[in-house]
């Protein structure tokens, strides 16, 4: 059997979560923590030891090379075990461990997914400021070390567009405009570097590309910065993680957060939620108030100087920006089409107050341009889309693409590696556009 | 992880998570394929699909379906409608009444069941048991055969087919082979891999591999050779059988090794030699790149220190190098 003739792997590493699974899929097969915890005993072993002692090494060496966990095998074995120590090989979005991507790729080649990784092809992503040199290294481990028959390493903001598309489609039987195929703006906000991506007819407008200094982990580090300030009574071992799930579970976005906070007064028994837990160290149980941190969390999206002064456009602004800096036949085009992707963009309502926000804005300007030149502009379209696969947007869009027969055109073989090396990975089609 | 686990992680995640936690209104239709080109499709029906399968009942409408197709026999294994010797029955002694299997299977695969979300055992722990059960589905069909022979060692009876070499189905169009005898089953692997650098580091772990059981300490594990042609024990089988590029390893098994719990774990050893020492390979490789990259990184430091204090003077403050600067003034 072929590998063209096999579904392809999919895999998207976020710097929170990684998704994988097998092209035609409508979900991915496993989400995991990227985490890897790894014993590090064999590396403290110096090269000098003497040579008669080379098998107790070796063997220690050996073992220790396998020993070691991903995901949430790898957050339980940290907790119960002293002898690992966690790695996280993505920071903001970007790889910044070879070493410890390769392992875990391994584990979620062999004993995930458990395939044969010469058997299947394979789709990557890669975060739309990935240097050349990230994609150039991770096509020297796919063809290198796992031997897969042919690679391709997509642009996570176009995969996430193509995910709207694929959902809008599924929900209405009619085709939607073609004109307005595969332009957007993509909103990608996961645990890592939050982005801001243009994409016009499936190209990326690369110098139209803004980031946001926070994200989803940023969320969380408020919250619990809120919960230990009014002084609940949080054990700090355990006050990121406990946040991270207050967020998840209770966390939305309000509209105007003075007639939020107005409520949260005046009915707290229906606003107020409680968190009940069992200190891990004492095994005490413990009993938490979540009050304001409900909607002040998501807040920092909007306004971003209650979480920090470094920075303080919001992201509604951002997004303005963004569409503002891109060449003008598009940007009605973009306003129309912006699209929802990542973790942290699933807070309730938070695309209503992104609508509303940007709406309010280019209503401002439209009525400006109005009232100078005495001309009557034409309404600007502004249409934030959310749809209900916005945490895993990424892979299902990476999946879509993958199970097209046209993909097994574009990837990168084997053979196309080994006659010119690395180098055929560093470029990405989607930024040849002609802008 | 050393060696490979029997349950399918993929089907456990949705046997436990997605069966069980009751959530309605949604439908399952996954596939998946894992090493040696097992595939798994696994559906959950709902409403009017459903009620093609049958025992369909209005008062349950859910119906499970999990289909699997097994890698392309080669012609020497010797199989009964398509599944290995044994299999159905082998089936139906590990799942009984919790799963029923349709006749014809799906089209493209080789064992199509329905399983009885209704009969599963009410107590946690077995229903646990029993779902790690069909999640292992892989072991209990492609295994049957070897389990059967085995279970003939343990109790030193000789099998109806004593002395014939026996074929099993392994990979796509590979397979492994059997020598019973009353007292011992000799059991040969062709090894072969695609790649020629995997191919040298097969021969070497392969190697190793027979070193090591050589140590005091592994007496009484069976015993194993390798050799680069084919041993003694393959004579009278077909010669492109025997077109293995990384040697063949020999396994000797006494009935030491398959009493009660052991024969379980020695069966699916046995079945996933290959990839385990394939696994092993791509492993060995990953090592030695992380070696290679940090030499590298070593040898990069060292040549950083050897540079002389005026090339490093040469970088300016802001970043931009002093030949820049001075091209940019000439202008």
């Amino acid at each position: 059997m072929d590998a063209t003739a096999r579904p392809a792997i999919v895999i998207d590493n976020g710097t929170g979560y990684s998704k994988l699974g097998f092209s035609g899929n409508s979900e991915p097969s496993f989400t995991l923590p990227t985490v890897v915890a790894v014993n590090e005993s064999f590396l403290d072993q110096k090269e000098l030891l003497s040579s008669a002692n080379w098998i107790a090494q070796y063997n220690a060496g050996v073992m220790a090379d396998l020993d070691y966990f991903i995901g949430d095998e790898a957050l339980s074995r940290l907790r119960s075990s002293g002898l690992y120590t966690s790695r996280s090989p993505i920071r903001h979005g970007q790889v910044d461990d070879w070493d410890t991507m390769e392992r875990f790729w391994q584990q979620c080649i062999f004993n995930y997914l458990r395939c044969n990784p010469e058997e299947h092809y394979f789709l990557l992503t890669d975060s739309p400021v990935g240097t050349p040199e990230s994609r150039e290294c991770t096509g020297e481990i796919m063809f290198e070390t796992f031997n897969v028959p042919g690679l391709y390493i997509s642009v996570q903001s176009v995969l996430s567009l193509s995910a709207g598309y694929a959902y809008l489609k599924s929900i209405s039987d009619e085709d939607s405009d073609p004109s307005s195929d595969m332009t957007g703006v993509v909103v990608d906000i996961g645990d890592g570097a939050p982005h801001i991506v243009p994409v016009v007819n499936g190209y990326v407008i690369g110098s139209s590309i803004k980031s946001f200094p926070f994200s989803g982990s940023n969320v969380t580090q408020f919250v619990s910065q809120l919960l230990q300030e009014r002084g609940e009574l949080l054990p700090p071992e355990d006050s990121l993680d406990i946040s991270r799930k207050v967020k998840e579970m209770y966390c939305y976005t309000c509209s105007d957060i003075v007639k939020e906070f107005k409520k949260h007064d005046k009915k707290p028994d229906k606003y107020v939620k409680h968190w009940s837990a069992i200190k891990p160290k004492t095994g005490v149980p413990y009993t938490i108030d979540i009050g304001y941190e409900r909607f002040l969390g998501p807040e920092i999206f909007f306004n971003p100087e209650i979480y920090s002064a470094d920075f303080s456009t919001p992201l509604p602004e951002l997004i303005d920006s963004c569409v503002q800096s891109a060449p003008i036949d598009t940007r009605r085009a973009l306003y129309k089409n912006i699209v929802l992707s990542g973790g942290s963009t699933m807070f309730k309502d938070f695309h209503k107050r992104l609508q509303s926000d940007i709406k309010k804005i280019v209503d401002d300007r439209v009525a400006a341009t109005n009232a100078r030149h005495r001309v009557e502009v034409r309404p600007i379209e502004v249409n934030v889309v959310a749809h209900p696969i916005q945490s895993y947007a990424v892979w299902f869009g990476g999946s879509v693409a993958a199970s097209t027969p046209e993909f097994y055109e574009y990837c990168h073989t084997k053979e196309e590696y080994e006659e010119h090396g690395a180098s055929i990975c560093r470029t990405s089609p989607v930024f040849k556009g002609m802008y | 992880m050393i060696l490979l686990q029997s349950p399918s992680r993929f089907l456990l995640q949705i046997l436990q998570d997605r069966v069980l936690s009751g959530e309605k209104g949604m439908d399952i239709d996954c596939h998946a394929v894992e090493f040696d080109d097992v595939r798994y499709h696994i559906q959950l029906l709902l409403g009017a699909e459903a009620a093609f399968y049958p025992n369909f009942s209005m008062r349950n409408p859910k119906v499970m379906v999990l289909s699997v197709a097994l890698p392309l026999p080669s012609p020497e294994a010797i199989l009964c409608d398509g599944l290995p010797l044994d299999a159905i029955e082998a089936i139906k002694a590990a799942y009984g009444p919790v799963v029923q299997i349709l006749d014809p299977p799906k089209d493209g695969f080789d064992l199509t069941m329905k399983i009885n979300l209704t009969k599963l055992p009410p107590d946690e722990e077995q229903r646990n048991s029993i779902l790690t059960q069909i999640a292992s589905v892989r072991e209990v069909v492609l295994g049957a055969p070897l389990k059967v022979l085995l279970k003939h060692l343990a109790s030193k009876t000789v099998a109806p087919n004593v002395d014939k070499l026996v074929a099993l189905v392994h990979r796509p169009n590979e397979s492994f082979f059997l020598a019973p005898q009353a007292d011992k089953v000799t059991i040969v692997y062709p090894m072969r891999f695609q790649d020629s650098i995997d191919i040298v580091l097969a021969t070497s772990f392969l190697q190793e591999f027979v070193e090591a059981r050589r140590t005091a300490a592994l007496n009484n594990v069976p015993s194993c050779m390798w050799s680069p042609v084919p041993p003694l024990e393959l004579k009278g089988v077909p010669a492109e059988a025997l077109n293995a590029n990384s040697g063949f390893v020999t396994f000797v098994v006494y009935p030491r090794h398959v009493e009660g719990k052991k024969l379980d774990r020695t069966v699916w050893n046995l079945l996933t030699f290959h990839a385990y020492v394939s696994y092993h390979v791509k492993c060995s490789e990953g090592f030695m790149h992380t070696r290679m990259r940090r030499r590298v990184e070593s040898l990069i430091q060292a040549l950083d220190r050897a540079k002389s204090d005026a090339e490093k003077l040469k970088k300016l403050v802001n970043g931009g190098s002093f030949k820049r600067l001075v091209c940019t003034l000439c202008k």
